[in-house]
């Protein structure tokens, strides 16, 4: 052995030896809260033991989520105690908690126990409040205890004792319930001014932050990590909302670990449903890639979305359908009568269909929710359609930040190895050939752009591929029609006219003998015998 | 609900040997069903609630209007109900009174969560009697 080899061994074994290393890390258990999104959010759950404060304003959810932390921890064994304080009446509480599903009356009494403590906190000093809890707390040995709503003892200490038996009753009260190996939440409303003189906020472990803001007509909550001692949690606002389900939260990272994955690790290529459109790219869309057809009202943006959910049907390929203009029942009768059978696939559980319309959604929320639905199915395809309806399905606040929230959509979607198909409506204008409002067409492995030009005194559309990353494509402009089988490509690239991309061409050829289209086109025709 | 408050007085008469099922002073279940309610609720609470029960009772059992609740949801006079009436109406109005207390409770916080701190008071009760009896006078 030589003297380098020597020497670069040394250390290794030095640091793996070192007791004091191992003595040193404590490991911390993590409870879950029963909040779906905050453990992540929070590096994997509440700290065993810890310390913690829920504070915002009224109706912002404090409550519900203390409930929601209770019931998902409390047991026999290791029981909650849940002391109300001249906040909401305890009967009021479970009268309104029991509506949410996570809710468990079998719970109550034994593994959940509210412990009203308005008459010591009204009648007695301070002392006396600690020696309750101290006495509820010692007599049931619970893995959780919540005070509800702390703010109410402090408000009515502040006016009878100073301010350093203040101090002192939540340091006794802080060491006492974590002496007591329980993992405690002082629930209280507060303002963010509050934070900075209040000794509170510098004893607890955790704080958890909670808002509603309204943004004009509509209401988004979030929720912050103020601190949480011993872990990393993720920095930021993060939204949430509260459902039949209680409390769900929506990590502000949602979506970024997601490391996106080459199914097959080879690049198959998928059919867009138009054999035409498939060989212009080169074989079809990458599996896993995120495409962008652009193009102005009319164009068939819609219906070669379908095609591509139908191509891959055929193939028994799951998929999911996020629609944010078009009701699915006109989606899928206009499917159907173009041959395309989305409801049988539906029948079978082949296709889920996303109508999202609430006006007041972040873009984590809709993220969450279409993962959530190429989970359930297993799809392999993806469609939004469309961008437009998207960014109108959102609460005005979160349209500020699209562009960066509609990145880490993709990247969480294309990360579950789904490949997308998004559309997105753009007007015609007759000096640029622009492919989105949103400048979101770096977000886009491919991009198809549909546009109408007018020819021989008729205003045909034409397709042209834009992009395709990692691959070359066809740099023709094709015309296309829309007839009872979808889209259509009819003609190879036109090279009697000059300027198609201007929408206003030159001829500069020979007019190419072509059979007149009548009015209306086959499309129209169908459609109009499928609603009648 | 009658039902149900004429079992539980039955059951708690029963395990007490001392008192009587017409015991008209007894009132016990009630006191039993004190310390659980106090505790979930406050005083304050329990105050607001026995009140609200006693004011619906009256309407039914002229007797309890002898009967008063203090500030901290305890029943008062009881001596003086025993003195004015005979015990089947002060029985009459025990059990109406419990009775509407019950009935409170289950139009508040629903009759799972009432059967379960009915459950709680009396762990002996059995089960299949601690449904309450839907329906009929309320």
């Amino acid at each position: 052995m030589t003297k380098r080899n020597n020497a670069a061994k040394r250390p290794q074994i030095k640091k793996a030896a070192s007791p004091q290393a191992k003595v040193a890390t404590v490991t911390i258990k993590k409870i879950p809260t029963g909040v779906r999104g905050l453990d992540e959010i929070l590096g994997g759950g509440i700290p065993e033991f810890s310390f913690n404060i829920i504070a915002g304003p009224p109706g912002c959810g404090k409550t519900t989520l203390a409930h929601q932390i209770v019931f998902a921890n409390a047991t026999v064994r290791k029981p909650a105690i849940y002391f109300t304080v001249l906040g909401e009446p305890a009967m009021k509480m479970l009268r309104h908690q029991q509506q949410y599903s996570f809710f468990d009356g079998s719970k109550l009494g034994k593994a959940i126990r509210f412990i009203n403590l308005s008459d010591v906190v009204l009648g007695k000093s301070l002392d006396k409040v600690l020696e309750a809890i101290i006495q509820e707390v010692t007599t049931t040995n619970p893995g959780i205890v919540v005070v509800d709503s702390f703010r109410t003892v402090i408000r009515k200490a502040v006016a009878d004792t100073s301010e350093l038996e203040m101090q002192t009753f939540i340091q006794r009260l802080a060491q006492f319930l974590s002496s007591w190996e329980a993992t405690s939440f002082l629930v209280g409303e507060y303002a963010p001014d509050e934070m900075r003189d209040n000794p509170l906020f510098t004893i607890v472990d955790g704080l958890f932050w909670l808002s509603q803001l309204t943004e004009r007509n509509s209401v988004v909550r979030k929720l912050q990590i103020f601190k949480l001692r011993g872990q990393a949690s993720v920095p930021g606002l993060h939204t949430f909302h509260i459902r039949g389900s209680g409390l769900q939260a929506f990590s502000r990272t949602l979506g970024l670990d997601s490391k996106k994955i080459d199914p097959l690790g080879e690049g198959r290529r998928l059919s867009i449903g138009t054999p035409e459109l498939d060989k212009m790219m080169n074989g079809g869309i990458r599996e896993g890639d995120s495409l962008l057809i652009a193009g102005p009202s009319g164009t068939g943006k819609s219906v070669l979305a379908t095609q591509f959910i139908a191509a891959g049907l055929s193939k028994k390929e799951p998929a999911v359908m996020a629609l944010f203009e078009e009701r699915p029942l006109g989606y899928t009768d206009r499917a159907d009568s173009l041959g395309l059978k989305l409801k049988a696939a539906q029948k079978k559980g082949l296709l889920e269909t996303l109508y999202l319309r609430p006006l007041d959604l972040s873009v984590d929320q809709i993220t969450q929710e279409i993962l959530d639905a190429v989970e359930r199915v297993g799809a392999k395809r993806l469609v939004i359609d469309s961008l437009v309806g998207f960014e109108m399905a959102l609460a005005p606040g979160f349209r500020e930040d699209f562009r960066e929230s509609l990145y880490r959509m993709i990247v969480a979607l294309t990360g579950a190895g789904v490949t997308i198909l998004t559309t997105v409506e753009v007007e015609d204008t007759f000096t640029a050939l622009q492919f989105s409002h949103y400048t979101v067409s770096f977000l886009t492995d491919d991009i198809i752009r549909l546009r109408y030009v007018e020819i021989d005194g008729q205003l045909r559309k034409v397709v042209v591929v834009i992009k395709m990353r990692g691959g070359n494509h066809s740099k023709d402009i094709r015309e296309y029609v829309i007839t009872g089988k979808g889209v259509v490509l009819i003609h190879p690239r036109r090279t009697d006219y000059h300027g198609l991309i201007t929408g206003v061409p030159k001829r500069t050829g020979p007019r190419l003998l072509q059979e007149e289209e009548i009015a209306p086109e086959p499309k129209a025709t169908k459609a109009t015998k499928a609603t009648k | 609900m009658r039902v149900w408050s004429q079992r539980l007085i039955a059951h708690e008469a029963g395990k007490d040997h001392s008192s009587e099922v017409n015991d008209p002073a007894a009132f016990l279940a009630f006191e039993k069903l004190y310390p659980h309610l106090a505790s979930l609720m406050g005083k304050v609470g329990v105050n607001a609630l026995v009140s609200r029960a006693l004011a619906l009772a009256n309407a039914e059992v002229p007797s309890l209007r002898a009967v008063r609740v203090n500030a901290e949801g305890a029943l008062e006079r009881l001596t003086e109900l025993e003195a004015q009436f005979d015990h089947s109406a002060v029985a009459e109005g025990r059990l109406v009174l419990l009775a509407r207390i019950l009935d409170l409770l289950v139009v508040f916080i629903g009759e799972h969560l009432t059967e379960r701190i009915v459950g709680d008071v009396w762990p002996q009760f059995p089960p299949n009697k601690r449904k309450s009896t839907k329906g009929g006078k309320r």
